[in-house]
């Protein structure tokens, strides 16, 4: 009755790897069994979480990429043989009062949030669809987005444009890809302490803030996050598409 | 528990759960007793809990059963409140009386009512309170919605204004309880094969029906719905509260 989270024989690709959520990502993948191939722009990133997996008994490739370098990636992808789950993490926060905004922080965050978030997407879904034995053995592609895909918050905007673009695009995906057996999902944390987050909480004030706003009284962990995506990842969660795992402590319930 | 990865795993805790004895219930009270839990099974049919007992006690955790209506409020809160373990409530007892909107009886109105809505708060209460006074160091709580919780449907007017109050009533639990680290959540399933729903599948226009509005062109098992509630009941999902695990198939997502 219980299909316990497993990915043997799965390989996963996980963007924004080398540091916070996805590498907490790529290392739970990997410890559930699948082969993680991780894509960071930092090598140095890369060698530590290779090393991480490795500790583990677990098995991963690393590329370095930037992931708004859609011809690199494409590169990279003809070097896989095969792709069953994605997590398209990669993405970056500059908040803002929306009447300050910059016009290269707006365009930069929406290149990278969106922009390389769809093609990425893209790229492996066909890699996936490629498959020939995928109505047997699905894919999964698991987008982060953030509960400011679901609320606004002070400051956020821009962030709040892209992850509600997000969200709309995974339930696009999931009605597309749907017969091709490929799910699609996303996870939604609140704050989680990574270095991006530990950034915002050097305020005192905000992060005081912030975790009012939780009712749990807590903000994520990591392995929190990594776990409901290697649920999502899994035939746990074989059913699951076009849907949000909501990791956020109750904030988004109020 | 991997470095990143949490298990779904449930050692230990006591879990209650409402109309056991059939479908989504007997589904979730034998998943969560694989996960290691002890299951306490409140269920209308005496047989049918004997069975249920036998299936239990093979996976060598505790059961006990309670011969009962989940209307019957005195009964049920004798039963909860003296209970001296109780970490996980699978509120799932429901019903259903598929009538178009303008035909609905008076008494299909009540008798849904007081099972989905009066029923379900009135042991979700009973069971918060016990878990409080047990000094238990947090609890979870799944009250079992429905996709019908989240959109309509064909002749299910009165289940929906009581699944959509469901998801309402897990919102507004997670806030209030969230202080004392007991997580409330929904799981919202498409329609799935079960004692109760087998008079719908076997008209083959209701088939139909079922399966051109889930993407993924499949019948949600019982087995995909008790996965769920056992990662939403363990630790795997401690970060988890106020929101709904939907199991669809991409049903909602369109």
């Amino acid at each position: 009755m219980l299909k316990k989270i497993n990915l043997k024989n799965k390989i996963a690709l996980v963007t924004g790897a080398g540091k916070g959520i996805g590498k907490a990502c790529a290392i739970a993948l990997a410890e559930a069994g699948a082969k993680v191939i991780i894509i960071s722009r930092t090598q140095n990133d890369l060698n530590k979480v290779s090393k991480i997996i490795k500790k583990t008994k677990g098995s991963s490739r690393s590329f370095v990429c930037d992931v708004t370098d859609d011809k690199a990636f494409k590169v990279i992808l003809n070097k896989i043989k095969k792709l069953d789950i994605l997590v398209n993490n990669a993405g970056n926060n500059r908040p803002e009062h929306f009447t300050k905004v910059k016009k290269e922080d707006m365009e930069y965050m929406t290149d990278l949030n969106m922009k390389a978030v769809f093609h990425i997407a893209q790229l492996c879904s066909k890699k996936m669809v490629n498959f020939k034995n995928r109505k047997l053995i699905g894919g999964s592609i698991i987008h982060m987005s953030s509960q400011l895909g679901k609320v606004g918050c002070e400051g956020r905007n821009v962030y709040n444009m892209n992850k509600f673009g997000v969200e709309g695009l995974a339930r696009g995906m999931a009605c597309e890809l749907a017969k091709y057996n490929i799910r699609v999902n996303t996870v939604c944390p609140t704050f989680v302490e990574t270095p991006m987050v530990k950034e915002f909480f050097k305020n005192k004030n905000f992060k005081r803030k912030m975790l009012k706003n939780i009712p749990l009284g807590r903000v994520a962990e990591e392995s929190d996050v990594a776990t409901a995506v290697a649920f999502l990842a899994s035939d746990s969660s074989a059913m699951i598409t076009g849907t949000s795992f909501v990791v956020d402590g109750g904030w988004t319930a109020q | 528990m991997g470095l990143f990865l949490k298990d779904i795993n449930l050692k230990g805790k006591t879990a209650l759960i409402t109309g056991a004895t059939k479908g989504l219930g007997r589904g979730a009270a034998i998943a969560l007793a694989q996960a290691g839990a002890n299951v306490i099974a409140i269920g209308r049919n005496q047989n049918e809990l004997n069975t249920l007992e036998k299936i239990i006690k093979k996976l060598k955790v505790k059961y006990e059963s309670i011969n009962c209506d989940v209307n019957d409020y005195y009964k049920i809160k004798t039963y909860i409140s003296n209970l001296r373990n109780l970490d996980i409530l699978v509120n799932n007892a429901g019903t259903n009386i598929p009538e178009p909107f303008l035909n609905v009886k008076n008494s299909s109105l009540e008798t849904i009512l007081n099972v989905n809505t009066k029923a379900v708060f009135n042991v979700a209460q009973l069971c918060a309170n016990q878990m409080i006074k047990l000094k238990k160091k947090g609890g979870s709580i799944i009250n079992i919605s429905s996709i019908f919780g989240l959109v309509a449907g064909q002749n299910r007017t009165v289940y929906s204004m009581t699944k959509f109050g469901v998801e309402g009533l897990t919102k507004g639990m997670s806030i209030d309880l969230a202080k004392y680290n007991i997580r409330v959540n929904s799981v919202c399933p498409n329609i799935v094969l079960t004692p109760r729903t087998k008079k719908y599948f076997s008209n083959k226009k209701y088939n139909k029906y079922v399966k051109e509005n889930t993407p993924l062109n499949k019948v949600v098992t019982v087995s995909d719905v008790a996965t769920s509630i056992a990662f939403l009941a363990s630790e795997a999902a401690s970060m988890i509260t106020g929101t709904s695990i939907i199991i669809d198939g991409g049903w909602t997502a369109r």
